[in-house]
């Protein structure tokens, strides 16, 4: 983490760049907004230009997919770049009011959704779920996410999963109601000063239980922990990642087939930014009678949905085709009955894209764990 | 320029289910989140843009518990400069005019231009605070303010009436001003502008601190008794009148009559 004296060439390394154009190359949303990160990276050097740089709208419309910095040559994050400006605007409060709301949100409730923090545990009713208790050492603690916590449409994903881990007999537990925002789009954008505290008012949290790791449902805050949360005694894994074990120990029976083709998404907080590409397809293969397809753009290469980088509160101005529209006119194309995904932000956006562009009726857009809440005894 | 801003802290009670609790006169507020009241927060607002443009001072004051200390740490790290909270469990709180009474005792002997308050609280919908304060500092005020603008010695204020009616009227300062809502864009105050803002002085108060008599704003003082909080039922029988507009009138008036109403 950086210090407060450090200047922004330091901080973002900006004299490393060669300018060699990887980033803005791969960049996906250039093909329907003006953002060209490259030339924020050069122009960012000259400290004084920071403030009119920052009040170009451009800079909201990075979607954190970790392209660039997947690119760089040099090791470049040049999408925080883009973070350390729109954190200029935060700090000046005048942000979109929506942002504002979400922030707010994330300090006052623990979630950037408005919704109270009483409310964190509504959807386990009528569930068997054993709550996590510090002095119990545990092998999995899951980590919810304020997405799936909250939003009906998603929380399938923590249901389907509690009725594989009771009849698999793990030994895991979730937290209670004190469970706070990770700060992913905290991060992206641009609230470092609220960041900061996430990650050490988490950090001392999530320590207090004695687990041996943590599992976290959405990649997002999975992969904020393992990049932003150095003092995490426990290991943090993703879901895919922990029901593809079970898989391999045979702890998971199936139930009925699915005779679909299924193509999956690779979302860019899974893929990209934590190397996890394998597991959520072993998991989709696994249920009988699936034909797993494949995207061209898959893995390191896989297209942006744009539900990251804080674009759940910022519009893009941009009216041409969205970036999801383009992912499911491509599924279309491929003859895929599901787009699979392991991600509720990629679950939203899609199923939006999807819906808008009239494909409802011959194709649906689904989490894994939906899919494998239809399909795995419990 | 010299401002005093009101501010509650108030439940949302959107999201949650709102309960009755069994002592039939409060609500279950342990499901709800809190925060600043909307209009509120516009006022807080448009407290700061007059202090960029004029300059001057910003006193926060507020009735309300520790918790919403938060809430008074935001206002002041967008650019109030201080903040006095009233903490007195003898005030008589479901009453405006009580309340009226207590924000003007805090304000009360001191100098300022401009008192501005959040035109309705969301938790009771009075719309009456703002105005009741005037009247017992014993100065002007306009109500649902959506404009203002400062001339000398004197605001100029434009009201939002009924039927989108837009009244325009001038006061002599100091005057009292409810805000009403989308009159400007409340900025978001940053974690780290909230750090610095601890600096800033938060006096917490008493009713004797503020040297109001305690009897004069408790509940033997109100003229508002609290019976009993219930649910609206949904109900959705209607009766249509027909007739000429004096039949129709005749017919109305009698059902009223009836009705125990009139
Ligand atoms: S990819 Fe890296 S080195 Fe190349 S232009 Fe972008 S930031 Fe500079
Ligand atoms: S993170 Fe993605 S959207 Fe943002 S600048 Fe990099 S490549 Fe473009």
């Amino acid at each position: 983490m950086s210090t407060e004296s450090q200047t922004f060439t330091e901080k973002y390394d900006l004299l490393g760049c060669i300018q060699c154009g990887r980033c803005t190359g791969g960049c996906p949303v250039t093909v329907r907004a003006d953002l060209n990160v490259r030339r924020f990276v050069n122009d960012a050097y000259d400290e004084e230009k920071l403030d009119e740089l920052a009040r170009l709208a451009d800079i909201w419309d990075c979607t954190a997919c970790h392209t660039c910095a997947v690119r760089c040559p040099k090791g470049l994050k040049p999408l925080e770049v883009l973070i350390g400006l729109r954190s200029l605007i935060v700090e000046s409060g005048k942000v979109e009011p929506t942002v504002r709301d979400a922030l707010q949100s994330v300090l006052l409730e623990g979630n950037p959704w408005e919704k109270s923090r009483a409310a964190r545990l509504d959807w386990m009713e009528g569930l068997d779920v054993p709550i996590a208790d510090p002095e119990v050492p545990v092998e999995n603690l899951f980590f919810v996410c304020c997405t799936i916590a909250y939003d009906p449409r998603v929380q399938s994903i923590a249901k389907n999963i509690i009725k594989i881990l009771n009849k698999a007999g793990v030994d895991y537990a979730f937290l209670d109601e004190s469970e706070s925002c990770c700060g992913s789009e905290v991060f992206t954008l641009g609230e470092e000063g609220l960041f900061e505290m996430l990650v050490e008012d988490n950090t001392e949290y999530l320590n207090e239980y004695q687990a041996k790791r943590i599992v976290a449902l959405s990649p997002h805050c999975f992969t904020t922990y393992k990049a932003h949360y150095p003092d995490l005694k426990s290991e943090v894994i993703h879901y895919t990642q922990f029901l593809d074990e079970l898989l391999a120990e045979g702890k998971v029976t199936w139930k009925g087939d699915l005779q679909k083709k299924i193509v999956f998404h690779d979302p860019c907080y899974l893929g990209k930014q934590s190397g996890v590409y394998d597991e959520p397809r072993r998991l989709l293969k696994g249920i009988p009678g699936v034909e797993l397809l494949e995207f061209e753009r898959r893995r390191e290469r896989s297209l942006c949905c744009e539900g990251g980088g804080g674009k759940m509160w910022v519009e893009s101005e941009s009216k041409k085709e969205r970036l999801a529209e383009t992912r499911i006119k491509d599924a279309k194309e491929l003859g895929a009955d599901i787009v699979a995904v392991a991600c509720p932000f990629c679950v939203l956006t899609l199923e939006d894209a999807m819906k808008g562009l009239g494909y409802e009726e011959e194709m649906r857009v689904a989490e894994i764990m939906e899919l494998l809440g239809e399909f795995v005894e419990a | 320029m010299k401002t005093f801003v009101c501010i509650k802290y108030v439940p949302d009670t959107s999201e949650a289910e709102v309960k009755v609790n069994p002592d039939g006169v409060s609500v279950d507020s342990s499901r709800f989140s809190f925060d600043i009241n909307e209009a509120d927060n516009y006022a807080v607002e448009e407290s700061v843009l007059i202090k960029e443009d004029k300059g001057g001072e910003i006193t926060v004051v507020s009735i309300g518990p520790k918790q919403s200390d938060v809430m008074i740490r935001m206002a002041l790290a967008k650019g109030c400069d201080q903040a006095v909270r009233v903490e007195d469990d003898r005030i008589a709180s479901h009453d405006p005019l009580m309340m009226a009474k207590v924000l003007s005792g805090a304000v009360k002997g001191q100098e300022f231009d401009l008192i501005l308050v959040g035109c309705m609280a969301s938790d009771d919908w009075h719309m009456s605070t703002g105005v009741a304060m005037a009247e017992e500092l014993g100065i002007n005020h306009a109500s649902m303010v959506k404009k203002v603008e400062l001339l000398d010695g004197k605001v100029r204020a434009h009201r939002e009436l009924e039927g989108g009616l837009m009244e325009v009227v001038e006061l002599e300062l100091p005057a009292v001003l409810t805000i009403q809502t989308g009159i400007n864009e409340p900025r978001y105050a940053p974690i780290r502008g909230i750090r610095q803002a601890q600096k800033k002085e938060l006096k917490v108060v008493s009713l004797d601190d503020i040297e109001v008599d305690a009897a004069s704003v408790g509940p033997d003082a109100s003229g508002v008794i609290l019976e009993q909080l219930y649910i609206p039922e949904v109900e959705s029988a209607a009766e249509f009148i027909e007739g000429e507009p004096d039949e129709k009138a005749e017919k109305l008036a009698s059902i009223l009559v009836k009705g125990g109403l009139v």
